[in-house]
């Protein structure tokens, strides 16, 4: 009996299947709706012009440490933090007794096109800072950082240092010229002064960058794997989730936008120390706080090697990181990690209590 | 011999009343026709990235056999070439320059088309961009002020509330967090 299998008839076989769980992953989505992403509780405490500081309501006893303040990225919504329940960094925080607090940048609009990144950094977040600090009659707070929002976290903490009590960043760019930033070396010839010129730029804009870093995988295998998904509801939904996050990008304030990258991708100033905010120099050697810098090996936007360096250039002495095998964004909703990065975070407060 | 070439029209100085608009729109076309040459020459290195991939797909083919028995397995393999590829050139100095340019000849014909966009709103009367910026230029000057003078007369005054937060919410019944994965192991490191 000839038991040799044919490749092309088990080629066609596999094409066959996988049109016909394309067939059943159409039908489920027909009938998927809107999904809903942010879903823990929490309430807007503190307002001004667009931002938003948010307080989550607590799901568990007071672990009694510094309560945490997030500082997220401008150029992404920070719901990724709180995507689904069960994918979710801030409410393994919740749970674990912590007292979370997060700052939303908003959507900036026309209005916000001449606010520079010393009204972000000295002006918002300052406030956010100390509307906290008022809060629980304290001196210092955890600050935690994400990606663009940990370097700014970053220069707040150098300039601030006395209200910080830990810091810790997330996937955050330290030194943004290192031979593996791709975006990095987009940005050095593009003129920012004439790209922002004519106002905000664009979250459309923003993504299709993003998209350019990985074309074939980011705009046509990841819905081919969609196909594959066997019209499974809860695999989509999950998807879906994903894909609205990717796609609600913010535009960016042009003046904060400009400075950022001239400031930090094109002339890596907070690393040669030469980065002032607000009429004052920014210096991560007065940065004395403990800090936990926590990285992606597989991230592709800000690669390991933009946030190592950090070690070396502050001055606190208590000073860990960690290598996370992960993407920049499996970080927080990867099977492994969604649930072991937190944990890592209270693990390591819990012990500088 | 020695017809008009409406190639070189736009070189032509502007002249007489409305030389402003004539200036602006050659610069238009200047930009357009800049914007046309570069893309030409980004999509050629494209399309030449995609040759490379397409080689080093065959050569992977040809060395590893037994071929891919899925579809998936062969597109997966496709995917893997083709980034491999991409992310060669786009680390080179050439691509990113190409890409800049790119995005510069766009940005300088946005600020064009503004300039022009300017000038129609100021003959229809209507609300132009300059006007909108001066008008934020002062709020914001008003703001600080504001601030300031807040500041001034109660000097220890923080961020204050919204103007109407919502009530507090309940907390709920404590509950004990739930048991993870002990969490990865943290590595110290010393001061280099």
């Amino acid at each position: 009996m000839n038991t040799a299998t044919d490749p092309f008839a088990d080629m066609l076989q596999s094409a066959a299947a996988m049109q016909e769980s394309g067939r059943a992953v159409l039908r489920t989505m027909m009938g998927l709706g809107d999904v809903e992403v942010g879903t823990s509780e929490k309430r807007c405490v503190y307002s001004e012009d667009k931002i938003c500081l948010y307080r989550y309501t607590a799901l568990a006893r007071s672990a009694n440490l510094k309560p945490v303040l997030i500082c997220y990225a401008m150029v992404n919504r920070p719901y990724l933090l709180d995507l689904q329940p069960d994918r979710s960094f801030i409410r393994e925080l919740l749970l674990a007794g912590l007292d979370v607090y997060l700052l939303d940048w908003g959507y900036p609009d026309g209005a916000d096109r001449f606010l520079g990144l010393d009204v972000y950094v000295d002006g918002y977040l300052r406030r956010c800072v100390e509307f906290v600090l008022n809060e629980h009659a304290i001196d210092s707070l955890t600050l935690l950082g994400v990606c663009q929002g940990g370097t700014l976290s970053l220069c707040y903490a150098a300039l601030e240092h006395r209200q910080i009590a830990q810091l810790i960043t997330m996937v955050t760019p330290v030194d943004f010229k290192t031979p593996e930033n791709l975006l990095s070396k987009w940005a050095q010839h593009i003129d920012f002064g004439l790209l922002t010129q004519s106002g905000n730029v664009s979250g459309d804009f923003l993504n299709l960058i993003y998209l350019s870093l990985m074309p074939f995988r980011l705009t046509q295998q990841k819905y081919v794997n969609l196909l594959q998904l066997q019209g499974d509801r809860v695999q989509l939904e999950n998807f879906m989730r994903m894909e609205k996050w990717i796609f609600d990008s913010p535009d960016q304030p042009a003046t904060a936008f400009r400075e950022f990258i001239q400031w930090f991708f094109q002339e890596n100033r907070l690393i040669r120390e030469e980065l002032t905010l607000a009429g004052r120099p920014v210096r991560l050697e007065n940065l004395t706080a403990p800090v936990l810098n926590i990285f992606a090996s597989k991230d592709h936007l800000v690669p390991p090697s933009a946030s190592i360096p950090l070690g070396a250039r502050i001055g606190s002495k208590d000073y860990q990181s960690l290598e996370v095998d992960a993407g920049h964004i499996g970080l927080y909703v990867g099977g492994k990690t969604r649930k072991s990065v937190p944990a890592a975070v209270v693990a390591w407060l819990q012990s500088r209590r | 011999m020695g017809g008009f070439d409406p190639q070189t029209f736009p070189g032509i100085p502007a002249l007489g009343l409305s030389r402003e608009y004539q200036e602006t729109a050659a610069r238009l076309l200047e930009l357009s026709k800049q914007f046309q040459q570069r893309y030409a020459e980004f999509a050629q290195q494209n399309a030449a990235i995609m040759q490379d991939a397409i080689q080093v797909m065959k050569k992977r083919l040809d060395a590893a056999p037994p071929a891919p028995s899925s579809p998936t397995e062969l597109y997966d393999a496709w995917i893997d070439c083709a980034e491999g590829t991409y992310a060669q050139a786009a680390h080179s100095e050439r691509f990113a320059r190409l890409l800049a340019e790119l995005c510069n000849i766009s940005s300088a014909f946005k600020v064009e088309r503004g300039k022009l966009t300017e000038q129609i709103a100021r003959h229809l009367d209507l609300p132009s961009r300059a006007e909108v910026d001066t008008l934020h230029h002062q709020v914001r000057a008003l703001k600080l002020a504001m601030r300031a003078a807040a500041e001034a007369a109660a000097p220890h005054a923080t961020a204050s509330r919204p103007a109407a937060p919502r009530p507090a919410a309940s907390r709920p019944p404590s509950a004990r967090a739930k048991s993870s994965k002990p969490p990865p192991k943290l590595r110290k490191r010393g001061k280099k």
